[in-house]
């Protein structure tokens, strides 16, 4: 059993264990930290516990370097754990109840005001809101795969088969899954739709 | 027209939006198709209107999704950095030293203040109060050097004879009987 020391310095490891492409952890984390806080956060939709998560992302990357072999790429890994811990977070009843209950719980109208408007007409700001609004609201609706899958597609804008690899998946399944939650979205933006005539 | 694109047709085209997407499977599916689904939205103003609606939400939603997590990312790598220690740049600020100069002072000042009391009354009250407790001490001990010294202890010795007055009354009556 090897045993290695985390120290102030990140680089700063013992050498009685082979190198791993996740040694260097503060560049990993200065690289990808981003990316993994707006997936945990769009997932989770609360910033504390988005930057909870984040860090415990690279906390288990770091315990579990070992594990890495190199078959994937390093954000695909950290996108697992990611995956896992929101897994495991969302199961719990302790946030179902701080779902409802959390002071820092992201709303649509947080989000809203982060449409990009390309037109500087009144209306067709109107209508990306609304359009941006639908989707928000519409992935709250999705199970809990088919969330996941979605966001890894439109909004981390993964390849199919990267996310297979980070559910573990078939590509067939997730191509399911897409269709499914896109069948979602587009029969409540029908029903928007309709409901003005 | 009143056949439309089914809805995994539809989907594919908006799973195929960038190329860096295509890939497989989903390649192979809209290059048989593709064609065909084209020729589709042209004629079918539907189709292409739908088609058109669902990218901008998606397209959207991703850009505020993404534009709301960098700020807020900024806000929370902001807080930690502010929670753990002032920036580098407040060191070299005057001010900065000024203010921590004086928050040595307050900190300081008390502690002078304390070590400014009189002492030598307090030393007094002490030394009176423990003279008072010794000679107490010295008392309870002469008391109990007292009795264990006693030829016999206090409990044992005889108690006084409360009927030494009507003994010779009673032997008087005892003679006139016989």
């Amino acid at each position: 059993m090897s045993s290695r020391a985390i120290t102030s310095d990140s680089h700063s490891v013992t050498q009685d264990a082979p190198a791993t492409p996740l040694d260097d952890m503060s560049s990993i984390v200065a690289t990808y930290e981003q990316r993994i806080f707006r997936f945990h956060l769009i997932s989770i939709r609360d910033r504390d516990v988005a930057q909870s998560l984040t860090q415990d992302t690279f906390v288990r990357a770091w315990s579990a370097r070992h594990t890495f072999r190199g078959d994937c790429s390093i954000s695909t890994w950290l996108m697992r754990i990611a995956l896992n811990l929101i897994r495991d977070h969302t199961r719990t009843d302790r946030f179902r109840f701080w779902k409802r209950v959390s002071e820092t719980a992201v709303d649509v109208s947080d989000i809203s005001s982060h449409v990009p408007h390309r037109d500087s007409s009144l209306e067709s700001r109107l209508i990306a809101s609304e359009q941006m609004a639908l989707v928000w609201e519409s992935v709250a609706q999705l199970s809990e795969r088919q969330r996941s899958v979605f966001l890894l597609r439109f909004l981390e804008e993964l390849e199919l088969s990267e996310i297979a690899n980070i559910t573990g998946l078939p590509i067939s399944t997730v191509k399911t899954h897409l269709y499914r939650a896109l069948a979602t979205i587009r029969a409540r933006h029908n029903a928007t739709h309709k409901d003005p005539l | 027209m009143n056949i439309h694109l089914t809805h995994e047709q539809l989907c594919d085209l908006v799973l195929a939006e960038s190329s860096l997407l295509l890939e497989g499977g989903l390649r192979n599916d809209l290059e048989s198709t593709s064609d065909v689904v084209q020729a589709h939205l042209r004629a079918c103003p539907v189709c292409s209107a739908e088609l058109r609606s669902l990218r901008d939400s998606l397209s959207n939603f991703r850009d505020a999704s993404v534009s709301f997590a960098r700020q807020e990312f900024a806000h929370s790598y902001a807080r930690r950095s502010s929670s753990i220690a002032p920036p580098h740049s407040y060191l070299s600020q005057p001010l900065y030293w000024a203010a921590a100069a004086v928050v040595f002072v307050a900190a300081l000042f008390p502690l002078s203040m304390h070590r400014h009391l009189p002492v030598a009354p307090v030393t007094t009250t002490i030394a009176s109060g423990t003279s008072q407790i010794t000679e107490s001490d010295e008392a309870l001990l002469a008391d109990i050097d007292q009795k264990v010294s006693a030829d016999v202890p206090s409990p044992m010795e005889p108690l006084a004879d409360p009927t030494a007055g009507t003994t010779t009354i009673t032997s008087t009556s005892d003679q006139r009987t016989n």
